[in-house]
C-alpha cells in the first residue's frame, strides 16, 4: 500500500490533524506562572509535525507527477485487502461496546469464539474446536487474573442479574 | 557494597517464587524468540500485566529471563528451519541452518546455545561494572544535556529504522505528541482532552505500547488469509539432541572471536535504538572479515554461529547499561523494561543505582541469573515449540487479542485503557501498512515527558538558551544527533565519492570540540586522539583522492 499516492493522502490528514491540534492548544489555560507554559512544547512538537508532513506532502506529489500515473484516482483502496484486520476491528468495537453487559468472561468467549470463526471458517468441525479453545483460553486467562493476580475483571449485567 | 550485592541475590536466588517466575519467563521468552512473526519485544509487553500484582524484583526478575530467553530463542527456528525467530538471530541462520543440513544439529544448537550464555554473561559482566561508572557521568548532566540526550536517541531511532527518514520523524513527532494529551507535568493543565476527563488523565503507557506494538502486529499477522489459516511454520523439524560439551570446547577455542562479538553487541545495545538486529550482523561481518577460513562461511563455519548469537545476548547487557544509568532505554524491549518500572513507580537515572541499590543490583544478578536458566531450559522449550508450530496463527492471533484487553484493562481496571489499546492498535496498524517506521513512535511516547520536563527545567533555570550549545554534554549529544541524522546519507553515498571518505574523520574531528570543553585530563586525551586521528584520515583521503 506503500506508495506516492497513500503518502499524499496522510501528508494531508497529518496536515489537517496539526491545523485542528494547534488550534486546541490556544485553548490550553496560562496559570501565569514564570518559565515554559504548559502549550510551548506541543507547539512545538505539532509545527516539527506539520512541517515533516509538508516536506513528505510535496515529495510524494512531486515523485507522483514524475511517475506518470495510468490510474490517477487517488482515492481508490482495495478494502479486500484489509477484510481480516476490518474484522478484527470489528469484533473488537463489538467486544468493548458489549462488555458492560456480557462481562469479560462471557464478552471475551464471544470475542474469540467470533473472531475465531470468522478467520477460520464455518464448519461444524471447525466452529466446536472454535468454541472449546475460546471457553478454555479465556476461562484459564479469567481465573489466572482474578484469583491468581486479584485483578477485578468486569462482571457484567448478565453474570450480576443471574 | 558486598552486602548490598548480596542482600539482593538473596532477594532474586534464594525467593522460589522468583525463581520460579523467571523461569517461567525464559520459557515463554524462548518461544516468543522462536517463533517467527513474534518478538522479544513483544513478548515482554505481553508479559508486563502479570507483573502488576508483583513486586517490582519479581516483576523485573520475569521480564528479564523473558528478554534473555527471546535472545536465544530465535535461533531454534532458524537453524532448524532456516527461518530466523526474530531480526536478531537472521545472521545466525547464515551458517546454522547449513550446519544443521551437513548432519549436525545438535553442534549447531549448543554452538548457539553456548555462545549466547557466554556473550550475555561477558556482556553481564560489563553491565555491572559499566553502569554505575556511568551512573557517576550521569550526574554530571543538567536538563539541557538530558534534553539533548533525548533528542539524540530520537534521531538515531529514527536513522537507523528505515530507509525513509521523513516517515520516521513523523513516526517519533506523533509519539511526542501522544505524550503531550492529558494533563501536563509542570502545571497540571489539561491539554487535548475536548472535554473528557478519561483523556484528561493522558494515555497510560502500556495500552499505547501494547496497541502499537502487539495489537497492530497480530492484525498483520492474520491479514493473509491462507498464511493465517495454515501452521505458524511450514516447515517442521525433529527434538535433538545437543551436543553441550563439543560445543563448549569450540566455543571456548574461539574465544577471541566470542570477546569481539561480545564488545561489538555491547556497544550496539549501548547506542540508543541499535538492538540486537544490527549487532549479529555486524558481528557476523567482523568475524568473517578476521577469519583465515572465510570460504567456510555460508557453508556452517563455527564461528559464523559463535559471532551472531553472542553479539545478540550481549547487546541486552548493553542496552540494559544505558537504562539503568541514565534511564534511556536502548531499544524497544527495554523501552518496556522502562515502563514496567514507571508502573511500579521506579523512575531510572543516573541517581537509581544509588537510590535504589537493592533493585538495581536485583536486576543485574537476574540478567546472570536468567542465562543460566536459558541454558537449563532450552531442551524443553525446543520440545514445546515444534508443538505450537503447529498451531495456525489465527489461533494465536485471537486468543492473544483478547488476553491483551485483559492485560490492559487490569493496569487502572478501566475499559477507557482497552479503548486506548485498540485506538493505538488501529494507528499502529496502517503506521505498518503505510511504511512508517513503529519504533521512533514508541520512543517518542516513552521520553516525551522526559523531554518535557527536563526542557521545562532547563528554561526554568536560566533564559540563556545559548547553555543548550555551549554546555559540553549538550553540545556533544547535539553534534551526535546531527551525525546520526546524516549517517542515512552517508550509508546511502558512493563509496568513492568525496562525501563518503570524509563522513567518518570529520565527525571524530566535530566530536572533539565537546570533549575538549569538558576539561577534565582524560577526556581532552580522547579529544586529541579523535581530533589528530580524524585530521590524519582527511589529509590522507583528500590527497588519495587528488591523486586520482
Amino acid at each position: 500500500m506503500t506508495n506516492n499516492k497513500s503518502d499524499i493522502i496522510i501528508a494531508v490528514f497529518l496536515l489537517c490533524f496539526c491545523g485542528i491540534m494547534i488550534n486546541d492548544a490556544s485553548n490550553i489555560r496560562d496559570l501565569g506562572f514564570e518559565g515554559m507554559k504548559a502549550d510551548a512544547w506541543p507547539r512545538v512538537v505539532l509545527w516539527m509535525l506539520a512541517v515533516m508532513s509538508s516536506v513528505m506532502l510535496g515529495k510524494s506529489y512531486i515523485q507522483f507527477k514524475t511517475d506518470g500515473h495510468k490510474d490517477n484516482n487517488i482515492f481508490k483502496v482495495n478494502f479486500l485487502k484489509f477484510k481480516n484486520a476490518l474484522i478484527c476491528f470489528g469484533m473488537f468495537i463489538f467486544f468493548l461496546s458489549t462488555l458492560d453487559y456480557l462481562g469479560m468472561l462471557l464478552g471475551g468467549i464471544v470475542f474469540v469464539f467470533g473472531l475465531l470463526t470468522f478467520l477460520g471458517g464455518f464448519s461444524i468441525n471447525l466452529i466446536i474446536k472454535h468454541l472449546m479453545i475460546s471457553i478454555l483460553s479465556i476461562g484459564f486467562m479469567w481465573m489466572v487474573f482474578t484469583f491468581g493476580l486479584r485483578v477485578m475483571l468486569p462482571e457484567g449485567e448478565i453474570l450480576r442479574v443471574w | 557494597m558486598l552486602d548490598v550485592i548480596l542482600q539482593a541475590g538473596a532477594s532474586v536466588l534464594l525467593d522460589p517464587l522468583t525463581l520460579g517466575l523467571m523461569g517461567i519467563g525464559t520459557l515463554a521468552g524462548l518461544l516468543a524468540g522462536a517463533i517467527p512473526g513474534f518478538t522479544i519485544a513483544m513478548g515482554v509487553i505481553l508479559t508486563l500485566p502479570f507483573t502488576f500484582g508483583m513486586s517490582p524484583i519479581q516483576g523485573l526478575a520475569t521480564m528479564m529471563g523473558v528478554f534473555v530467553g527471546g535472545l536465544s530463542g530465535g535461533l531454534m527456528s532458524g537453524m532448524l528451519t532456516g527461518i530466523p525467530g526474530t531480526p536478531s538471530s537472521v545472521a545466525t541462520t547464515f551458517d546454522g541452518f547449513p550446519m544443521v543440513r551437513s548432519g549436525k544439529p545438535g553442534l549447531a544448537l549448543g554452538l548457539g546455545l553456548w555462545s549466547s550464555f557466554f556473550g550475555g554473561m561477558i556482556s553481564a559482566i560489563i553491565l555491572v561494572a559499566l553502569a554505575p561508572q556511568l551512573a557517576f557521568l550521569g550526574l554530571e548532566f543538567g536538563p539541557w544535556d538530558y534534553f539533548a540526550l533525548i533528542v539524540f536517541a530520537l534521531t538515531i531511532t529514527v536513522s537507523l529504522s528505515g530507509d525513509n527518514m521523513i516517515k520516521g520523524l513523523i513516526a517519533g513527532c506523533l509519539g511526542l505528541f501522544a505524550a503531550c494529551v492529558g494533563e501536563d507535568e509542570i502545571n497540571g493543565v489539561a491539554r487535548f482532552a475536548f472535554g473528557s476527563d478519561h483523556i484528561r488523565q493522558g494515555f497510560a503507557f502500556l495500552p499505547v505500547l501494547i496497541g502499537l506494538f502487539a495489537f497492530s502486529q497480530l492484525l498483520s499477522d492474520v491479514e493473509d488469509n491462507v498464511k493465517a489459516k495454515s501452521p505458524l511454520m511450514a516447515k517442521t523439524a525433529d527434538p535433538v539432541r545437543v551436543e553441550h560439551r563439543k560445543a563448549i570446547a569450540l566455543v571456548i577455542k574461539n574465544w577471541i572471536n566470542l570477546c569481539r562479538s561480545s564488545f561489538i553487541g555491547i556497544f550496539t545495545g549501548i547506542l540508543p535504538a541499535a538492538g540486537g538486529s544490527i549487532s549479529n550482523i555486524l558481528a557476523y561481518d567482523q568475524a568473517k572479515k578476521a577469519a583465515k577460513n572465510r570460504d567456510e562461511f555460508g557453508k556452517g563455519a563455527v564461528d559464523g554461529i559463535i559471532a551472531p548469537e553472542s553479539a545478540n545476548n550481549a547487546t541486552a547487557g548493553g542496552a540494559l547499561i544505558m537504562m539503568m544509568a541514565l534511564g534511556i532505554p536502548g531499544d524497544i524491549v527495554t523501552a518496556v523494561m522502562l515502563g514496567a518500572l514507571m508502573i511500579h513507580n521506579i523512575i531510572p537515572g543516573p541517581s537509581f543505582i544509588q537510590d535504589e541499590p537493592l533493585l538495581a543490583y536485583g536486576v543485574f544478578i537476574a540478567f546472570f541469573a536468567a542465562h543460566f536458566f536459558m541454558v537449563g531450559l532450552q531442551a524443553f522449550s525446543l520440545r514445546l515449540f515444534l508443538l505450537v508450530t503447529r498451531i495456525p496463527m489465527y489461533v494465536l492471533a485471537s486468543v492473544i487479542l483478547a488476553y491483551c484487553a485483559i492485560g490492559v484493562f487490569a493496569l487502572h481496571n478501566i475499559t477507557f485503557d482497552i479503548w486506548v489499546m485498540f485506538g493505538f492498535g488501529v494507528i499502529g496498524y496502517f503506521m505498518r501498512k503505510l511504511g512508517f517506521p513503529l519504533a521512533p513512535m514508541i520512543l517518542g511516547v516513552v521520553l516525551g515527558k522526559l523531554a518535557e520536563l527536563n526542557i521545562a527545567r532547563a528554561i526554568g533555570t536560566s533564559d540563556d538558551y545559548f547553555l543548550f550549545i555551549t554546555r559540553p554534554w549538550s553540545l556533544f549529544f547535539i553534534l551526535m544527533a546531527i551525525v546520526s541524522v546524516i549517517f542515512p546519507f552517508y550509508q546511502n553515498a558512493n563509496k568513492d565519492s568525496l562525501f563518503s571518505k570524509l563522513y567518518v574523520p570529520i565527525c571524530m574531528m566535530v566530536l572533539s570540540l565537546p570533549l575538549f570543553l569538558m576539561g577534565s585530563p582524560v577526556r581532552m586525551m580522547i579529544a586529541a586522539i579523535l581530533l589528530l586521528s580524524g585530521g590524519y584520515f582527511v589529509y590522507k583521503r583528500t590527497t588519495r583522492l587528488q591523486s586520482t
